[in-house]
């Protein structure tokens, strides 16, 4: 077991930081104020490789790996955490592509992803609820050479900004008849819907994707008919758990630092509150919290390089990194005092956003069933 | 083209107050502190990438540093140099300026022929400014300081901006050469995740005073002319006046004060 | 006959256009000073083409002599040419000290004559001392330490420093009584290894920092750019100009051109508000004999509270939109 980053791995990291410092830094109080996701950056999010991290190079990606996503997108949400909320599920569009698509469907829609030239989306989610995979009832019917998709899909990240979207709906019955596609945004018949007005993450776009008799190429079907289900788990499992858990990371971080710099600077009784060991405590509460986040998201990303299942271990990290986020967040805010309770400190912006990602990519209860069937069937 | 870049490993600004000096040997202990390159070497390498851009060529980035420092060439390389040499040997510790060029200006010397030497003006934590001169002597070629533009209308003539006090001058000047930029020149890339995976196929070799073949009295401590004397600790020029109160109440005072003297 | 230099102590003076920098003087008047307890004599060096007004008008500042190369080719900076004529001098009539200013002329020449030499170089000094002995000290400040060090030269001749503008005064006139001796140059087409097409004036925000009577600066505590613009808007209201620190222009939030100190300028204000930077003397050497120094730190062990008149502790934001406001709403602002 090597608990260490590779040469490779910390200049990676340096080299995101500074892209996040000098790029989406001074972009964050306006993403925040208008909810937009800052559209003008994709190209050089696209050069920098960050939007094609687990891209095989062979279609214009870097394909470093889920490690290097990992800290890729910790890097990003350390500054602003919305930037990794949109990214990891543009960064689900290109998984699923790469992992179930055709080589003519690779070849077509990695590539411009991969540069930045659009965004990429995956939407299961609908009104009939986000949990319950199974029971989605948007419908695709094959006619005349063509799927008919109808139905409707919610809280959709990046759903106003993407042009690819990665969408499963019923071909048949039960678990077994769920198909997955890759619809353009231009197809006839596909529409995007309301903006969602969140109280965190704003800077990432969530909305409603429609379709109404939507007319999506018979060669658009992403594996075969009824690989939807499976399609849609493992996307959510491999790429969208340990993405949410990497937000939470970049949350942690920006509580951390920002609390310390905070309680280095604020004076009582003469000296700074940073030297009371009531926030001191909150401090080290804060710190663990991250450290225990990294170990479990950075796990999660070596298990995937090292092609290991990662069920349990991916619900693990996020549903603990998120619900750590938001517990560390609250400390955060106590550690500033009154000035906690500010719009214009930006620390209970983090507990905004980690309220947020709690959840997105599988509520905390899906994330307790998930680890409790894997406990069980240890000693069954 | 061949363009050879100088780098320095310098401690991090932003932990500067972890630095600390060792009186014995006078030199200043940097464990602990991470080291960045260079601002200004940063700047003189981006350089010489946009130059590669414009003419093919070769651009090959030098550093006289210890061994721990070999990550900073790898960032070199990630930026998109094609060539790292790390020189570093324990009898060059403590080299001063011309004992420094003069390792360097050999170094390049044993690459052979190169038609443009780039350096940063000054380092962030020495600031003396003087080696990028002291190589263009030491290896009798033309050197120009400040440099905020590079032009060249062919691959031996050069036209370049050089910054003085109040203004620039506009020289004509022709290779082998060494320039030294400053920071208005340009904005350094970001090292893209590509460049991280090219660079480590890239070359990075470390020379020791054998490949070198210098005289040890002519380098590290035994080389330097200049050296560090005592410390001296000046008194408290002034007796600060602290004001009291809340921030409100003394920005009322002291602008107070400012306004019975004239100040606005 | 040529004449024989007397002179051990040497000023390279700068001069462009055939005019003088300051700070060849200010060196000029310091030099002559500590000469008085050695038995040395103070020359000053001047290189260039039509000399002779410029010669005699330093002559006038006190020195023994004046050593003039002067020559068409030498007309424009070309450092390899000067350093030629200045191995010659030196070589010819072994000079024991040599001063310059640390200007971006001098830093070059400066480093190139001492690798000629191979001899050490003290550069960018905030002030130097000679002892009886006659051997040169430089005094420069420590890198991120709040003292200075003594720099020296003690197995080489001859010692030669530069010293940053500023930290002298121009020394009063009295009436020309050296002589001026002539230098040859030797000097042909070949020596000008470079060639000056163009020397341009251009008023930059050094300038305006140069000739402010208020200065209010910046470091590395200010934080972001937003705290930028409030400091800005402070010296908006009290009709300053902006300056900084080294770390201030490292995270763009200021200009090179605006930075103080021995890598930067040097400013001369009446009133000089130090806001969220340490205080080490890199940065407040470069601020002379201001009338008025204030402090604004949260840290009330900053270097910045020993060096000022009136020191305020606190976050700098608080108190800077509290002076803002106290300056717009009780007196209108920027009043002449």
């Amino acid at each position: 077991m090597e608990f260490q980053f590779s040469q490779r791995e910390d200049l990676l990291r340096k080299s995101v930081r500074e892209y996040a410092e000098k790029e989406i830094a001074p972009r964050k109080d306006e993403m925040e104020e208008t909810g937009e996701f800052p559209v003008d950056l994709l190209p050089s999010m696209g050069e920098m490789g960050i939007l094609g991290v687990i891209t095989p190079e062979e279609y214009g990606g870097t394909g470093m790996g889920h490690l290097a996503r990992i800290i890729v997108l910790e890097e990003l949400g350390r500054v602003s955490p919305a930037i990794p909320m949109a990214l990891q599920v543009h960064h689900m569009s290109t998984y699923a592509l790469t992992m179930w698509g055709n080589e003519e469907q690779k070849r077509k829609y990695l590539p411009p992803l991969a540069k930045g030239e659009t965004m990429g989306a995956v939407s299961v989610t609908e009104p009939s609820g986000g949990s319950d995979v199974a029971g989605m009832q948007s419908v695709a019917k094959l006619a005349g050479g063509k799927y008919i998709l109808n139905g409707r899909k919610c809280f959709a990240t990046n759903s106003h900004h993407s042009d690819i979207w990665v969408v499963p709906a019923r071909t048949g019955e039960g678990r077994k008849g769920l198909s997955a596609f890759i619809v353009e945004k231009g197809f006839p018949g596909a529409k995007v819907g309301r903006k969602e007005d969140k109280v965190g993450l704003r800077g990432a776009n969530t909305g409603e994707l429609a379709f109404q008799n939507c007319e999506v190429p018979k060669e658009n079907l992403l594996g075969n008919e009824g690989d939807g289900m499976k399609i849609s788990i493992r996307d959510i499992v491999e790429c969208g758990r340990p993405g949410m858990a990497s937000v939470a990371l970049g949350i942690l971080n920006a509580v951390l630092e920002q609390s310390v710099k905070f309680a280095n600077e604020r004076m009582l009784y003469g000296n700074p509150i940073s030297s009371l060991q009531a926030i001191q405590w909150y401090i080290s509460d804060i710190y663990s919290d991250l450290e225990i986040a990294r170990l479990l998201t950075y796990r999660v990303g070596w298990m995937l390089d090292n092609e290991m299942d990662v069920t349990a271990q991916a619900a693990l990290a996020k549903q603990w990194s998120c619900e750590a986020a938001a517990r560390a967040a609250r400390k955060g805010i106590e550690v500033h005092g009154s000035y906690g309770i500010l719009r214009e400190y930006s620390i209970q912006r983090l507990l905004r956003d980690a309220l947020v990602a709690i959840p997105a990519g599988g509520t905390a209860e899906i994330g307790r069933l998930v680890m409790a069937r894997t406990a069980i069937s240890m000693f069954s | 083209m061949r363009v050879i870049v100088c780098i320095k490993p310098v401690p991090d600004p932003k932990y500067w107050n972890r630095l600390r000096f060792e009186a014995k040997t006078k030199t200043l202990v940097r464990e602990g502190v991470p080291s960045i390159i260079n601002t200004l070497d940063k700047n003189a390498l981006e350089e010489a990438l946009r130059l590669r851009e414009k003419v093919d060529g070769e651009v090959i980035v030098l550093s006289l540093a210890p061994l721990d420092s070999i990550s900073v060439l790898r960032e070199a390389l990630a930026m998109g140099a094609d060539r790292g040499i790390l020189i570093s040997d324990k009898i060059f510790a403590g080299s001063d300026t011309l004992a420094t060029a003069y390792i360097l200006s050999t170094a390049m010397t044993k690459l052979g022929a190169y038609d443009i030497i780039l350096c940063g003006d000054q380092t962030l934590d020495s600031g003396t400014a003087q080696v990028s001169t002291q190589i263009a002597e030491l290896l009798d070629i033309p050197n120009l300081m400040h440099i905020t533009a590079i032009e060249f209308t062919d691959e031996a003539q050069f036209l370049v901006k050089s910054q003085i006090e109040h203004g620039y001058m506009l020289v004509e000047i022709r290779a082998p050469m060494v320039l030294s930029v400053a920071n208005q020149i340009n904005e350094p890339r970001y090292t893209t995740l590509r460049n991280i995976l090219e660079a480590e196929q890239k070359n990075i070799e470390v020379w020791s005073s054998e490949e070198l073949n210098l005289p040890e009295r002519l380098v590290g401590l035994a080389g330097s002319s200049t050296q560090m004397g005592d410390f001296i600790f000046p008194p408290k020029k002034k007796k600060a006046e602290i004001l009291q109160g809340s921030p409100e109440e003394q920005a009322a005072e002291l602008t107070d004060r400012l306004h019975r003297l004239g100040f606005y | 006959m040529t004449d024989v230099a007397e002179s051990k102590i040497w000023i390279i003076a700068e001069q462009r256009q055939r005019e003088l920098a300051e700070v060849s003087l200010e060196i000029i008047g310091k030099a002559i000073d500590l000469a008085k307890q050695t038995r040395w004599k103070v020359a000053a060096v001047l290189m260039g083409h039509q000399l002779n007004t410029l010669s005699r008008q330093i002559l006038s500042y006190g020195v023994h002599e004046v050593l003039v190369a002067d020559e068409p080719m030498l007309v424009n900076y070309c450092n390899q040419a000067y350093v030629k004529v200045l191995e010659n001098a030196v070589k010819r009539f072994q000079p024991e000290v040599l001063l310059m200013g640390a200007t971006a002329l001098g830093s070059d020449l400066a480093a190139r004559l001492a690798a000629r030499l191979r001899i050490g170089l003290s550069a960018h000094c905030i002030d130097f001392e000679l002892t009886e002995k006659g051997d040169l000290f430089g005094i420069i400040p420590w890198l991120g330490g709040n003292s200075l060090c003594r720099i020296s030269c003690p197995h080489t001749r001859p010692q030669m420093a530069t010293v940053i503008p500023g930290v002298f005064q121009v020394p009063k006139m009295n009436g020309i009584q050296g002589r001026i001796i002539p230098l040859e140059t030797h000097i042909e087409q070949k020596d000008l290894s470079y060639h000056v097409l163009e020397t341009k004036h251009v008023k930059g925000p050094q300038s305006e920092l140069e000739m402010a009577e208020v200065v209010v600066a910046g470091g590395w505590g200010i934080g972001d750019n937003d705290g930028w613009k409030l400091i800005e808007n402070l010296a908006d209201r009290l009709n300053g100009a902006v300056g900084a620190t080294r770390p201030a222009v490292d995270e763009s939030w200021a200009k090179e051109g605006q930075m103080i100190g021995t890598s930067g300028l040097t400013v001369r204000p009446k009133l000089y508000i130090g806001i969220a930077l340490s205080g080490h003397p890199h940065h407040l050497v470069g601020v002379k004999e201001p009338e008025l120094v204030v402090g604004i730190n949260i840290d009330p062990n900053a270097p910045i509270f020993e060096s000022c008149d009136i020191g305020l502790v606190g976050d700098y934001r608080e108190i800077v939109q509290s002076m803002i406001k106290c300056i717009d709403v009780q007196y209108g602002g920027g009043d002449e």
